[in-house]
């Protein structure tokens, strides 16, 4: 089945595969469609003979005629060193017709595309191609910028480029500080090469282009031009620094027509392999879907740490002022994203546009050393205040792509406070961004010494203009490696961290205070390091809304603990019950310790007493008698109550240790009290027999007890009697306990005792005694013999006292069973 | 940058000068803005011409280009003095990287400030034939030391690594 379905998968794949290759004409349009932005179906050996073809122009154009052709003078554009830009605010006011087309720039073109081609292809589909073709030769900041972000020109603007490049003048458009592009400064001289990507370096046919026409041309689709190798792209065209691209062609670089021509006609291929190492520091890793805060942090095709080759200078600023937890991405380098999906770093573009001019000596390679030179030397001229015997050879690239890649326009201070060249010497350079933390006072006179110093800044000057290695360290570096040095200071709590340079820096401010209460109150200068807010970080495992259970995701940022151990607590009743439990028996054991511990005392007293000499005897019999008393007074629930408390008694006695010492406390009790203890026993005994299940100690309180029962009275032997038959059924209980027997025979045969000793015993003035005795016997009459547990010892008048109350039968039976 | 005092230069000069206070506010000899104020920082001595010493006794001069935050160096048209006894001779280098964590101490050279010195400068063959000479009659009394030592039934370690304690 599923065979059969993917060879149908198969067939029909290659039905629409035909499909497409059948209209040559409509491809590009589906590939546009169907295959995303950019996609080209070519041969790149035709691209490669293109390249070659193109390489030959311009190394014989030397690339600049595409500038200088634009505008009309014909014999001045054949110099390639004039830049288009001079002419192009004073010639063309209206847009040429397309006529004068032909007349224009194409005839000076280093593309040396003929004139007659534009004018054989106007109105025909090639036009675009070739518009495209020297659009893009010319201006590689089209397609390297594309739908960069013009700044600041109106689409609306006159179709002309003239006032779009006028418009250039404006420092929205040419964020690069002016001084040193001044592209649009018709009485300077521009460098001999200015950096290609310059907005004001143009297009020249397009420039020739009026607007209108552009638009009608670009709109009317290009036959795929065949792609253009990037090659031939950059390196013609970067170093052309008078290219100038009409703004109203620039505006619409966001245009779709244009973007679909690029697209069309082609996009700069990967640079080729001996770039890619220069370009490793610039080159956007891949897209990672990780998260900063969630996942791992991000490769770094570059390690931290590595000099930036870009401006940076919004960085430092952030990074000083706000500094933040998030890691510290690579530079913001690609902020205006290329329209083709490879992206161009304007290192990049600029090693490329070095390398042509490069050529010879030079392998590509050293392209940014060199770059670094020329903007050095660039930097010596201005710093001078005179151009230098004509622009230095190379100009450095680098600073031409900052218009595209640097937001706002940086200050012009991140330059060595180069004034403009033909700016006056002591034109003040503006602070530097790092001196934000100045005091306002301080930093005004800051600015009025420079400003005195400009005067005699000449003799040290000179010496250093003719260096022609300084700044080799570019201003960013230098920002750079101050960040770093900052960054090192950074601290949550300055006092925890540097107590001592605190304290010192706190002393001096109010020496200084008190020193310097005149004028110079901001002479000196203040070192504020960033102070890192302290965020307090708690772990809160990553969790997603509807997952059974944590992540497992753990990474540098959010490290996730290996073992969650989750407290679980038992609910409240079981608890509480539990705790009650223990507390009680706690509480039991307690009181039988201190009871015994009084015990034992008192019990001891004798011995004592005997051996204490006199003295002391008095003390000691204080001391029994107060032992005594705790202990009664412990048997009482309550402290006001004298009667002894049933339930403490069965409490102690619940205990095996507290029964010992019951039976041990009984002796030292007074007859009252023990007689009390005595009959809480018997009342209590089923249920003092069931805890004496484990223990089996009971029987420990014969002795005392059956002491205690001999001296009590007739009537409260009944009672006890009585207290023993409580409730019912208790005497099975009793019986089936042998304490129980022991303690029913004792009592009886007490009784009996009684009786027969003295005639005058009340025990039988109430027939209490009788009754009860008959229920003993009935009792033991119909409990088997079996479970009548056998008593400790069976006192020998029982039998007595049974034939007392009942016949003969019964007797002998009970004998039986007495035995 | 404290600058600071050497003697050593004949044919560029020193300044003498005493330790500034970090809370001065510094003399601008350019327009550029002390970095970082209140601290030291090798920034403002970028292009300036510059005297290293080094941990292995070398002693470099030349223009400093470039630092980093491990106050790694890039010396330009660097030249190593050799200094023995009253001579000394200058050997062109070029291109000079020195590692951080290798210098002993760095101060810049004024160039305004006369120099006068006695110190004779040599060409290079003599001082690194004086400098042979040197190394060899320090080995020798070395040499002799360790021998006396030796026959006391006593050693001391060498001194040359002692940097790696």
């Amino acid at each position: 089945m599923f065979r059969f379905q993917s060879l149908n998968e198969d067939c029909m794949l290659e039905e629409e595969d035909d499909g497409l290759i059948e209209d040559e004409d409509e491809i590009d349009q589906f590939n546009d469609d169907t295959f995303g932005a950019g996609a080209i179906d070519d041969d790149w050996q035709e691209e490669h003979k293109r390249l070659a073809e193109l390489d030959e122009r311009d190394e014989l154009g030397a690339g600049l005629g595409f500038g200088g052709g634009g505008m009309g003078g014909d014999s001045d554009l054949s110099t390639s060193e004039r830049p288009s830009s001079t002419r192009i605010p004073s010639s063309v006011v209206h847009p040429p017709p397309p006529s004068s087309l032909a007349s224009l720039s194409f005839s000076s073109s280093s593309s040396r595309l003929p004139p007659s081609d534009v004018e054989d292809r106007v109105g025909e589909g090639d036009l675009a191609e070739s518009l495209a073709r020297l659009i893009l030769d010319a201006d590689p900041a089209i397609a390297g910028v594309g739908a960069a972000e013009r700044p600041g020109l109106p689409p609306g603007s006159s179709g002309s480029g003239l006032s779009a490049l006028r418009g250039l003048d404006q420092p929205r458009v040419l964020p690069q500080p002016s001084p040193i592009l001044p592209p649009t400064q018709p009485h300077q001289h521009p460098q001999h090469q200015l950096p290609p990507g310059l907005p004001a370096s143009g297009l020249p046919p397009s420039s020739m282009l009026s607007y209108q026409q552009q638009q009608h041309l670009l709109r009317r689709g290009t036959a795929p031009m065949g792609q253009m190798s990037s090659h031939s792209i950059w390196e013609n065209s970067m170093g052309f620094g008078p290219v100038s691209v009409t703004p109203g062609l620039l505006t619409h670089m966001e245009d779709n027509p244009l973007m679909s021509i690029i697209k069309e006609v082609g996009h700069p291929k990967r640079a080729p392999q001996g770039r890619n190492d220069e370009d490793l520091s610039e080159r956007a890793p891949p897209p990672r879907s990780s998260s900063p805060v969630i996942g791992s942090p991000p490769v770094r095709a570059v390690p931290i740490g590595t000099p930036p080759k870009q401006p940076m200078s919004h960085a430092l600023n952030h990074q000083i002022h706000h500094p933040t937890a998030v890691h510290v991405r690579a530079p913001v380098q690609h902020r205006y994203p290329a329209p083709f999906p490879e992206r161009l770093s304007p290192n990049t573009l600029l090693n490329i546009a070095n390398s042509p001019l490069c050529r010879g000596p030079f392998p590509p390679r050293v392209g940014p050393v060199l770059s670094q030179i020329q903007r050095a030397q660039l930097l010596n001229s201005q710093v001078a205040g005179f151009p230098r015997g004509g622009p230095p050879p190379l100009l450095p690239g680098g600073g031409g792509f900052r218009p595209f890649f640097g937001g706002p326009p940086p200050p012009h201070g991140h330059r060595m406070g180069p004034p403009p060249p033909h700016g006056p010497p002591n034109h003040a350079p503006p602070l530097r961004h790092n001196t934000t933390h100045l005091h306002p006072q301080h930093r005004r006179m800051l600015t009025q010494r420079m400003q005195s110093r400009g005067g005699d800044r000449r003799p040290g000057m000179d010496r250093r203009s003719r260096d022609p290695y300084s700044n080799l360290m570019t201003q960013k570096e230098k920002e750079w490696v101050t960040k770093i040095q900052m960054m090192q200071l950074q601290s949550t709590d300055p006092y925890l961290d540097d107590y001592y340079y605190q304290n010192y820096y706190e002393k001096m401010e109010k020496r200084q205070e008190k020193e310097q209460d005149s004028s110079k109150k901001e002479h000196t200068t203040k070192l504020i390091t960033p102070q890192v807010a302290k965020v307090e970080h708690t772990y809160r495992p990553v969790q997603f809304a509807g997952s059974l259970g944590k992540l497992t995701v753990s990474s540098v940022n959010n490290p996730r603990k290996m073992i969650d151990a989750v407290v679980t607590t038992r609910s409240d009743d079981e608890e509480k019950r539990e705790k009650q439990v223990w507390n009680k028996r706690r509480q039991i054991l307690y009181t039988v310790e201190k009871m015994y511990s009084l015990l034992l005392e008192v019990q001891d007293f004798e011995k004592c007493f005997v051996q204490a000499p006199e003295e002391d005897r008095e003390a000691l019999l204080e001391q029994h008698k107060s032992n005594t008393e705790q202990l009664c007074s412990s048997l009482r629930e309550k402290e006001w109550d004298d009667r002894v408390s049933d339930e403490q008694c069965v409490m102690i006695m619940s205990v095996r240790k507290g029964k010992r010492l019951i039976s041990r406390l009984l002796p030292f009790l007074p007859s009252m009290q023990a007689a009390a203890v005595v009959m809480a026993i018997a009342r209590n005994l089923p249920a003092l027999a069931k805890k004496d299940k484990q223990d089996q100690v009971l029987c420990w309180l014969v002795e005392p007890v059956s002491a205690v029962i001999q001296s009590l009275s007739s009537a409260s032997l009944t009672d006890l009697l009585q207290e023993l038959q409580g409730s019912e059924g208790q005497l099975a209980t009793v019986l089936h306990n042998k304490f129980g027997v022991t303690l029913l025979y004792v009592i009886l045969s007490e009784g009996e005792r009684m009786q027969s000793s003295d005639p005058n015993c009340q025990l039988m003035d109430d027939n209490r005694w009788t009754e009860l005795v008959f229920s003993v016997t009935r009792e033991l009459l119909s409990v088997p013999s079996s479970s009548l547990s056998p008593p400790l010892f069976t006192p020998p008048n029982l039998l007595s006292l049974f034939s007392r109350y009942v016949d003969r039968q019964r007797l002998e039976l009970l004998q039986d069973k007495l035995q | 940058m404290d600058k600071v005092c050497c003697c050593l230069e004949v044919d560029t000069h020193v300044i003498v000068t005493g330790v500034m206070s970090l809370y001065a506010h510094k003399k601008q000899q350019q327009h550029k803005m002390n970095y970082v104020p209140g601290t030291a920082s090798l920034i403002d001595d970028i292009d300036k011409k510059h005297l290293v010493l080094l941990r292995d006794g070398r002693t470099l001069i030349g223009y400093l280009r470039s630092i980093d935050q491990f106050a790694n160096l890039v010396f330009h048209q660097t030249v190593e003095r050799i200094h023995v006894g009253k001579k000394f001779g200058d050997i062109p280098r070029g291109i000079f990287i020195v590692r951080g964590e290798n210098v002993v101490l760095l101060g810049e050279i004024d160039m305004d400030k006369p120099c006068d010195t006695v110190l004779q400068q040599v060409s290079i063959e003599e001082i690194l034939e004086e400098q042979r000479l040197q190394q060899q009659a320090k080995q020798e009394t070395e040499k002799v030391k360790m021998q006396v030592l030796k026959d006391r039934g006593l050693s001391i370690p060498k001194a040359d690594n002692l940097d790696e304690y």
